[in-house]
């Protein structure tokens, strides 16, 4: 049983789509960069690479639609609840989250037995999701250091040199795809462990009944079943009566 | 000067064909270029003679060629050049005063024609090999003298200063880990000494004789270094890649490449990238000029481009056999102290540690119960117990409330017998840690059977 209720207000369908976007670009960009770094099969080089920039652009751009859309969109600042701020807000340290940075660090330490309560966005969480966007936009930066059309133009080109040459930053390039690897497989393990409910949202829009959580106490108030099982709690008080 | 060009070339083709590899007819040519130059092959005289044809001679630029910390290939790579042939060079357009290599004087004479024509002014300086800088510049005496001293007084009435292949651009070969002698290329030596005489680096190792030829020939009929760029080298002759030109770029593109030598993939002449091919970072026209006569060149002769033409002149850490060793691999090796490990390995390591770190955490989820939806949750935020408002409390009270309503209805199934006994025990007074005796057993015993409960109402 999921413990928060998940919501669609959580994750706008706009963000839902810009999050398969990244996915699909971010599993073409280590595939065809495994293949470009050391073709371990001949035959598809030209592709590879034709890939390999076509799904770089891709991520990029996507990266600053959804940043640009974080202005536009109101999504819910915690799990559990339908009532909407501007979603930039939830990117932002909210009320939600103070003192519980060392809160969600104890809990995945098993040094706390219960289970922080939070905002949308964890601590930790939100720390690394701030980075992510800086991580493509640098690794995007590299690319087009190292991409012959784009290595001699002067923005390029003074990084490349600051950066060390181009065998500096072909290995940089390479760690940052490593970089993404680790995140991912971060991201998946914690999203996954505690129940499929956050992944079934973010991928299919599929709402999951748990806890209500109300912004404004910061607290959990009540228990939505969704029409699967009987709700309960101050936001259900009516139906109770 | 055509005619004079196509004479002299057709007349030299039979000595350089003569001349070969060999040592023996390398040191008959240095003697053949004395005669060019109008001298004798023996003495001193001779060669004060040729120094005085370039102090005379206005039209004749002055050169000086000294060598550093060098294995003079580039003095070799020059001495088979043919556009024009060093004869050609040297009698046309430079007046070549001082060489350590080629001149057939040596000793004090050799400095002193040094001195005269630094004297004289006006001329150029080609450097060949890495400027050692170790032991305040012992390590190089030249004419007991400190070999970065006779470079600084040599450049710094220079017009122009040409280093002349990549250990003379950023200490190359010499600088190379650990670079016991401090080598770095001369332009670095130069701006640390103040000195601000223009220098054009030619990388390469040995450098293309062509290209100096090119350097060279500007300066002396126009008076002119050509563009550079911002490692200081022409930019006409290194603003591409070796890999853009190359002529198997095809092979490249359609995927086909060698992957170890002696197969049948290397007889095909497919593409050397598997090899740790450098081509794509290696910013040299090597295949529009190619070598030894424009003859051929590495990758043409079926050897992995290894970087040479990729200089850091002002780095010389950066060096470029630092930058690109191990040669047959994809990337350089990356050092920690006196570890030197290659980056995927590194990187591989790293994440399967990551990942592994992962699988015990998840172990431990699993044991602490909360890997079906998480532990539950606390009713009020710890900071607030401690310094939380009234109204904090009164929130964080409701929701233990709501939790005990919930146990009551049966809604939150996951570990909330354990969270109820915390609680009671907490009421009566008792050690809740003591009273839950949070065991294996209790832990994934009860969630299981309440999971039961919970899957006959609700869905995951």
């Amino acid at each position: 049983m999921a413990h928060m209720a998940h919501y669609r207000e959580a994750h706008p369908l706009p963000f839902v789509i810009t999050h398969w976007v990244n996915l699909v670009a971010m599993i073409f960009l280590i595939l065809t960069g495994f293949y470009i770094h050391y073709p371990l099969f001949g035959g598809v080089m030209s592709l590879a690479r034709g890939l390999h920039i076509f799904f770089g652009i891709v991520l990029l751009l996507n990266c600053v639609v959804r940043m640009v859309l974080a202005f536009f969109i109101k999504s819910a600042p915690a799990p559990g609840t339908r009532e909407l701020v501007m979603d930039y807000k939830t990117w932002l340290p909210q009320r939600d989250n103070k003192h519980q940075l060392w809160a969600w660090i104890s809990y995945y330490l098993f040094l706390r037995r219960d289970h922080p309560i939070a905002a949308k966005l964890g601590v930790p969480q939100k720390i690394v999701y701030l980075l992510i966007p800086l991580l493509i936009f640098f690794t995007g930066y590299t690319g087009f250091c190292l991409w012959g059309v784009t290595a001699n133009w002067g923005f390029f080109a003074v990084g490349m040199d600051f950066l060390g040459g181009p065998m500096k930053v072909r290995i940089l390039h390479y760690f940052m795809m490593w970089a993404f690897l680790v995140f991912m497989c971060i991201h998946v393990y914690l999203s996954l462990i505690e129940g499929v409910s956050p992944a079934s949202l973010i991928f299919f829009w599929k709402e999951t009944p748990g806890l209500v959580y109300d912004p404004e106490t910061m607290n959990i108030v009540g228990f939505d079943g969704m029409g699967e099982e009987p709700d309960y709690g101050e936001t259900f008080k009516e139906k109770q009566a | 000067m055509a005619v004079q060009l196509q004479t002299a070339h057709a007349s030299l083709a039979e000595r350089l064909e003569a001349r070969g590899f060999t040592r023996r007819d390398f040191l008959k040519y240095c003697g053949s270029l004395a005669v060019m130059l109008g001298l004798s092959q023996a003495a001193a005289p001779q060669v004060a003679e040729a120094l005085e044809i370039g102090e005379k001679s206005g039209k004749l630029l002055p050169v000086i060629w000294m060598e550093g910390g060098s294995c003079s290939g580039c003095t070799e790579s020059l001495a088979q050049t043919n556009t024009p042939d060093i004869a050609e060079l040297v009698l046309e357009t430079i007046s070549l005063n001082y060489t350590e290599t080629l001149s057939a004087a040596a000793g004090h004479t050799m400095e002193q024609a040094r001195k005269d024509t630094i004297e004289a002014g006006g001329y150029v300086l080609v450097y060949e090999g890495a400027v050692p800088t170790a032991y305040d510049g012992n390590v190089l005496m030249v004419g007991g003298e400190k070999g970065i001293d006779s470079l600084a007084e040599t450049a710094e009435k220079a017009n122009a200063v040409i280093a002349l292949g990549s250990c003379a651009c950023d200490g190359g070969w010499m600088a190379a880990r650990p670079n016991d002698a401090a080598s770095m290329g001369v332009q670095k030596f130069l701006s640390d000494k103040g000195i601000d005489t223009p220098v054009v680096n030619i990388p390469c190792c040995p450098a293309n004789p062509e290209w100096l030829v090119a350097v060279i020939v500007q300066y002396a009929l126009m008076g002119t270094l050509p563009e550079l760029n911002s490692k200081n080298e022409p930019v006409e002759m290194f603003n591409q890649t070796v890999h853009d030109n190359c002529p198997r770029r095809g092979h490249f593109e359609n995927g086909e490449f060698v992957y170890q030598f002696g197969s049948a993939e290397e007889a095909k002449g497919y593409c050397l990238y598997p090899l740790g091919c450098r081509g794509p970072q290696t910013f040299t026209n090597c295949p529009i000029t190619r070598w030894n006569r424009s003859l051929s060149w590495c990758v043409e002769a079926g050897a992995p481009c290894i970087g040479c033409g990729n200089i850091n002149p002002m780095h010389p850490q950066r060096n470029w056999v630092d930058e690109s060793t191990p040669f047959l691999q994809r990337h350089r090796d990356i050092s920690l102290g006196d570890f030197h490990f290659q980056p995927p390995a590194a990187a591989l390591a790293f994440t399967v540690l990551v990942v592994g770190v992962l699988a015990v955490h998840a172990v431990g989820m699993k044991v602490a119960g909360r890997v079906d939806g998480g532990a539950d949750f606390e009713p009020e935020r710890r900071w607030d117990v401690k310094h939380g408002t009234p109204a904090a409390h009164e929130a964080g009270a409701c929701a233990a409330k709501l939790y005990d309503g919930l146990d009551a209805e049966g809604l939150e199934p996951k570990n909330i017998k354990r969270f109820r006994r915390i609680r009671e025990a907490k009421k009566a007074g008792l050690d809740p840690k003591a009273a839950l005796g949070f065991k294996v057993e209790h832990a994934s015993e009860e969630p299981a059977a309440a999971n039961d409960d919970a899957m006959k109402g609700g869905e995951e």
